[in-house]
């Protein structure tokens, strides 16, 4: 069906799920389903170094104002969904009559209950994160129609845990080297914007990873925060100025110090990065930047560096050899825990190759070679915004209880050749144990009070969304904390 | 056309581009006149795929660079924002000003493309772009970042087809024709993909190979940007909600119900809830067992397990399948159960599993009529730019009045050198396609088109003709079909053929 605010184009349901309102069981009242990032007990994949224990929950808020709230179905949206609907099926499947019955009883508005985790909480796998029940026992087939749409936010919340999962590499290999953590939400630059499928997904993931960071290229991702969730900043990610290949280019091959010259001079109070690799990336850096230009680098103040981007090549050689060479003909220091620093006029910046692996890879080899990460910051690309599946973290939508002749049942699915795609039984709740852990109690068990409050809240009801979350709070829920920076360090 | 204007979260300028394009009008030399950059697929050595679909400009044309873009309380807005975005004034107001003033807010642009759905080798110019008037030099990389995310519907649409061209192959030799070769990949990708927009853009582009979807938002792609009214199809489908809503031990109740919810047509019911064996055995082989075989002839069960080894699951499944419903003999001698029943795997599917999985059935003796694939984040996420090496560079610009071809040749990594000078495409007298460079191609041999020139668009392709454009050749000439292509891989150009065979 049609939702309003998607501008007429974009139906929200999967085509299975047209037909579904037909397929429970006789007299089913209520669907109650739920989302986790599933626990994989056995992993078969042995190049995965990264575990990725716990996730990120972002991004219900985005699909709940987007796609969900007010009032999503119109006479006219029911009469295209049905003529469409009977040519995809060639047949006449269409639920009608239950839409019918939203628009006329609710105005439109979704009779459907919403519970969840709050955003940018950092939860253990294996736990529920959200639960979906219809409020109206005519609606039961709505629960699971809602899924398609809901089940999307695998993305928002694989970006946000993988953004993380690397601020915690840097964040190691930072306080390592230099004692501090000075610059580390800059540290990874969102490169992402031309390698994502589309624009919608560059805004949500591109969100995602300012959860972590405040570094973006890829502005739609502003756009998003700012109509979706707000901020007390201006702006929650910032940017510099920075020379791409056709800008030093279309000087031609022989004017590249020319094309660089006019560059830096174009941006002199402000940090300016300037992709070197075009020809000969050590070439630029050791003849143009470490002689022909030097006068103008070292002018420069500590606020605002040239940042040398290498673009190509092995990305760990190619870094420890444009530090190499940069470290020669530009007085380095060390700082206090023994480790090299470039003068603060000049920078590296590593954006080509980088994913949470070679991003571990580059700071190692930095490290042992006695380089501070002080000296650098990595933009991501396709690695941070596209090369992640809903199987990474196992991203799944199920029904666990079913109300049918009045009686409530405790589902499941168990299939007999996969154990990790067992999905849990009954009503869930989410708690914290005495010792700080997380627990997901099912079979409705959160009733006994064991554990003390639920921590999933309703934020969506009957149309309405009922609690929405700010992005401070949700980069505060998401921040790393004592407990983590220390393990990191041990 | 439909133009739909773009919203923009926060009404930045079009689409806005990566952060730092917008501070690039001021690094050009000085007195640039024309920046010309292109579209293509690099070729790299023992690249898996070696031709790709050209698919999706039409979609981007329509929906965010065709007519005006450009309004005063666009340029205020951007302009409020960069400076905070950059902590300082780098937004070049006046430049969209201009265009503003003097093209009533549509882009001076001129985009060259080849036809949408012809397949081109890699490494090949798909598109260019330059501005038509020398004060908008910087317009042709502020538009890169929306083009270039034409990777994604190439991709899909080259990865959807390679997928076509190993179910042709199985298919023709184990049922002697390609029949239903278009219903065999169905798309089960809508939930593993990044957003409702990809989801229809990638949706759109398997349609160009295919006509089976649950990707309903591709369909509504195809209908509204490719004038056809109804490019996929389905059929109703149980998931594991609507099994075990039923409880763990009515799963033949579930089953049931859904034969008589679905009397008539095709049905596809998941059946590996709790053990796939047993319920294709003691329920479908057994209590239904009935049921079954009384359904019409064009009322076919498709039984689809969802987890578990797909190759083994699928051999084990249809030998069950094969002991309780017996099985007949086609006439290339391959079996084939009951005409009314099938399998559809839909999970662990890409194009490596596929075949092995057709490889095992073959070997087994069993056709492919028996099966169908479902495929979800293969064909729609697990995918990137990289896959197919997709990039777009400036290759010439003008200044001073004098032309200069331009490329980069970085040291480290010769594969990412790119094309000098204007380009075209050419099939060459041997008849393979070539891009011709240093601006020295005929332009009656160009096989790029004018899509868009100063805000409008100038070719409409329907998908009926994108399809054909696409079409395996052994589609188009069924009876061509004589060699032996077994020990040819999937995909490798022949030495003496035609590669695209379309004047």
């Amino acid at each position: 069906l049609w939702v309003a605010g998607v501008g007429a184009e974009r139906p929200v349901c999967y085509s299975i799920q047209v037909t579904h309102y037909k397929q429970y069981p006789p007299n089913t009242s209520k669907v109650y389903s739920y989302f986790e990032c599933r626990e994989k007990k056995t992993d078969s994949t042995k190049d995965r170094k990264v575990k990725y224990d716990k996730t990120v929950f972002y991004g219900l808020q985005y699909i709940l104002h987007k796609y969900l709230k007010g009032k999503v179905v119109t006479p006219e949206k029911i009469q295209e969904a049905k003529e469409v609907y009977r040519e995809h099926f060639q047949d006449d499947v269409f639920n009608e009559k239950g839409w019918n019955y939203i628009l006329e009883k609710y105005d439109g508005h979704l009779p459907i209950e919403i519970k969840a985790v709050p955003e940018g909480s950092v939860i253990p796998r294996g736990n529920v994160l959200f639960t979906v029940e219809n409020t109206d026992p005519e609606c039961y087939w709505l629960t699971n129609w809602v899924e398609t749409i809901l089940v999307q936010i695998w993305y928002p919340i694989t970006v946000a845990t993988n953004s993380r999962e690397q601020k915690k590499i840097l964040a190691k290999y930072l306080m390592e080297t230099s004692g501090k953590l000075e610059g580390l939400e800059y540290k990874l630059h969102d490169f992402g914007y031309r390698g994502v499928s589309s624009q919608e997904t560059a805004g949500i993931g591109a969100s995602a990873h300012l959860v972590n960071f405040k570094g973006t290229d890829t502005v739609a991702g502003i756009g998003v925060i700012k109509k979706y969730y707000g901020t007390k900043d201006p702006v929650p990610g910032f940017s510099v100025p920075a020379a791409e290949h056709s800008t030093i280019t279309a000087w031609g091959k022989d004017h590249e110090k020319d094309a660089f010259e006019h560059i830096i001079k174009q941006f002199p109070s402000v940090p300016v990065s300037i992709v070197s690799d075009s020809y000969d990336i050590y070439n630029a850096c050791e003849k143009i930047w470490g002689e022909d230009l030097r006068s103008l680098i070292v002018a420069r103040s500590p606020s605002a560096p040239l940042v040398v981007r290498p673009d190509s090549g092995n990305p760990l050689d190619t870094v420890l050899k444009v530090l190499e060479i940069l470290g020669k003909k530009f007085p380095l220091e060390e700082n206090n825990k023994g480790y090299k620093v470039l003068p603060p006029y000049i920078r590296v910046i590593q954006g080509d190759g980088v994913d949470i692996n070679t991003l571990q890879e580059i700071v190692e080899g930095m490290k042992e070679h006695r380089w501070s990460i002080e000296n650098i910051s990595f933009g991501s690309g396709g690695a941070l915004l596209q090369k992640l599946t809903r199987d990474l973290l196992n991203c799944s939508f199920k029904c666990s209880y079913v109300v049918t002749n009045g009686l409530g049942v405790n589902v499941f699915k168990d299939p007999v050749a996969d154990p990790n795609k067992r999905s849990k039984k009954g009503r869930l709740s989410l708690h914290k144990t005495p010792s700080g852990d997380f627990v997901t109690l099912e079979e409705g068990k959160g009733d006994l009070e064991e554990y003390g409050e639920d921590l999933l809240h309703t934020v969506f009801r009957n149309g309405t969304i009922v609690k929405t979350y700010s992005f401070d709070e949700v980069r505060e829920n998401a921040r790393l904390k004592e407990g983590e920076l220390k393990e990191l360090l041990r | 056309f439909h133009k739909h204007q773009v919203e923009g979260e926060v009404g930045i300028l079009i689409n806005p581009p990566v952060s730092f394009q917008i501070t690039h009008y001021k690094q050009y030399p000085p007195n640039v006149t024309k920046v010309y950059s292109y579209f293509e697929c690099r070729r790299r050595n023992e690249a898996q795929f070696s031709e790709v679909v050209f698919f999706g400009l039409q979609y981007l044309l329509k929906k965010y660079l065709a007519g005006p873009v450009v309004t005063e309380e666009k340029i205020q807005e951007a302009k409020v924002f960069y400076q905070l975005h950059f902590r300082q004034a780098v937004f070049d107001e006046e430049g969209w000003r201009k265009i503003l003033e003097k093209y009533d807010g549509r882009l001076p642009i001129r985009i060259k493309a080849v036809p949408e759905g012809k397949v081109i080798p890699r490494g090949n110019v798909l598109f260019t772009v330059e501005n038509t008037d020398p004060d908008f030099f910087w317009l042709t990389n502020y538009i890169e970042t929306m083009l270039v995310q034409m990777w994604y519907p190439i991709t899909v649409a080259t990865i959807s087809r390679e997928f076509k061209k190993i179910l042709a192959k199985h298919l023709k030799a184990t049922s002697g024709s390609l029949e239903g070769l278009d219903f065999k990949l169905h798309d089960f990708g809508y939930r593993g993909v990044s957003s409702q927009e990809s989801a229809a853009l990638g949706g759109a582009a398997h349609l160009v190979n295919f006509c089976s979807t649950d990707t309903v938002a591709g369909v509504l792609m195809a209908q509204r940007y490719y004038g056809c009214p109804m490019a996929g199809f389905s059929i109703p489908a149980a998931e594991h909600s609507t099994i075990i809503s039923w409880g763990r031990h009515r799963e033949k109740e579930a089953f049931e119900s859904l034969l008589d919810q679905f009397p008539t047509g095709c049905v596809s019911v998941v059946s590996d809830s709790y053990d796939i064996f047993n319920a294709c055995k003691h329920i479908w082989g057994g209590k239904l067992r009935e049921r079954v075989l009384e359904r019409g002839d064009d009322s076919t069960l498709v039984i689809r397990p969802d987890s578990g080894d797909p190759a083994e699951t699928v051999i084990e499944v249809i030998r069950i399948l094969e002991e309780c419903f017996g099985s007949s003999v086609n006439s290339v001698g391959y079996k084939l159960l009951p005409s009314n029943l099938r399998i559809i795997q839909g999970d662990g599917i890409d194009l490596s599993s596929v075949k092995e999985i057709l490889e095992k059935l073959r070997d087994e003796g069993w056709s492919m009529e028996n099966v169908l694939f479902g495929c979800g984040s293969s064909l729609l996420q697990k995918i990137n730019r990289d896959t197919l090496n997709c990039a777009f560079k400036c290759s010439y610009v003008e200044s001073n009045g004098k032309g200069m071809d331009v490329y980069k040749q970085p040291i480290t990594d010769p594969s990412k050198r790119s094309k000098r000078g204007r380009l075209s495409l050419r099939r060459n007298s041997d008849g393979f396609i070539e891009t011709v460079e240093h601006g020295v191609g005929k332009p009656e041999e160009d096989m790029l088109v004018t899509v868009f020139e100063n805000g409008s668009i100038l070719q409409d392709y329907l998908l009926e003709e994108i399809r054909k454009n696409a079409l395996l050749w052994e589609e188009e000439d069924p009876n061509c079909y004589q060699h032996n292509r077994d020990d040819l891989q999937a995909g490798e150009p022949l030495q003496k053929h035609i590669i695209n065979g379309v004047p």
